[in-house]
């Protein structure tokens, strides 16, 4: 069994787009992490409540224009030892700034595919697990 | 024994900027707020005083001294401080390149001149005390 199908680490995949958020879904247990899916702020503040999480995959915008870097922010103040990573439009200074200041480990572009996001957020778990990331 | 940087309890802080009218200006605002506050006024400077032993609640550091972009220098031997202080940029510099950088070094927080004070201040007595109560849990 790999590091990764025995962490089985549990990521918060908040998405508006039910298509995107399906396919984060799907590219997350692929990579070997359980999800719990939501699509609007109150069903992710609410998971937030009921789960203990590993990692987020959060879009930067949920309902209003930037509303997802506050979810992030809120997140990692509840887990602070998780991996968060929010999709942005672009790779702008205003999203790396909002990134640092929201306590995000990672921005990716909106185009980046599902496996590559799943696959970085399972690497950072299994780093985690293996006690080589803070 | 408290190490250097912490006096009387107060909460340290560094503030890293080689103009002296920021540092002056930085080191006047938060020592109204109660901290306890040493200014460097270069990245030689500060990397000298966490040499020496000198420890800090926070660090404050512009991002371009003695050449561009060294401030993510006084960064990363910050990230080796134990405990590992706050650690925020505040520069009028800020592009892709170097915030690109900052988040992979783990900056807690990016300021960008003209400082909104008032948001600065909110958020280092924030990260200053999620650090400690981090701390203070393990």
């Amino acid at each position: 069994m790999t590091a990764t199908a025995q962490h089985r680490g549990l990521a918060l995949v908040v998405h508006p787009s039910l298509e995107r958020a399906t396919a984060l879904h799907n590219a997350c247990v692929e990579a070997g992490m359980r999800t719990v899916v939501a699509r609007d702020l109150p069903t992710a503040l609410l998971m937030l409540s009921q789960h203990v999480f590993d990692a987020a995959i959060v879009s930067a915008t949920i309902s209003e224009h930037a509303d997802g870097w506050s979810l992030a922010a809120v997140f990692r103040m509840i887990f602070p030892g998780a991996f968060v990573a929010v999709l942005a439009p672009e790779r702008s200074l205003e999203a790396l700034k909002n990134a640092i200041n929201s306590g995000a480990d990672q921005i990716f572009e909106c185009e980046t595919t599902d496996d590559e996001i799943a696959r970085a957020a399972a690497a950072r778990l299994v780093k985690a697990a293996s006690g080589s990331v803070q | 024994m408290k190490p250097p940087g912490a006096i009387n309890g107060s909460r340290s802080l560094l503030i890293v900027d080689d103009e002296p009218s920021v540092t002056l200006t930085l080191k006047l605002i938060f020592e109204r707020e109660g901290y306890s506050v040493v200014a460097a006024y270069s990245c030689a400077e500060a990397l000298m005083l966490f040499a020496n032993g000198h420890r800090y609640d926070a660090v404050i550091t512009d991002l371009n001294m003695e050449r561009d972009d060294i401030g993510l220098e006084v960064v990363r031997s910050a990230q080796t401080l134990d405990p590992r202080p706050v650690i925020v940029i505040c520069t009028g510099y800020a592009n892709v390149e170097n915030a690109t950088q900052a988040l992979e070094l783990r900056v807690d927080y990016l300021a960008t001149k003209p400082v909104d004070l008032e948001e600065l201040i909110g958020a280092l007595r924030r990260l200053i005390s999620r650090r400690a109560a981090a701390r203070g849990s393990k």
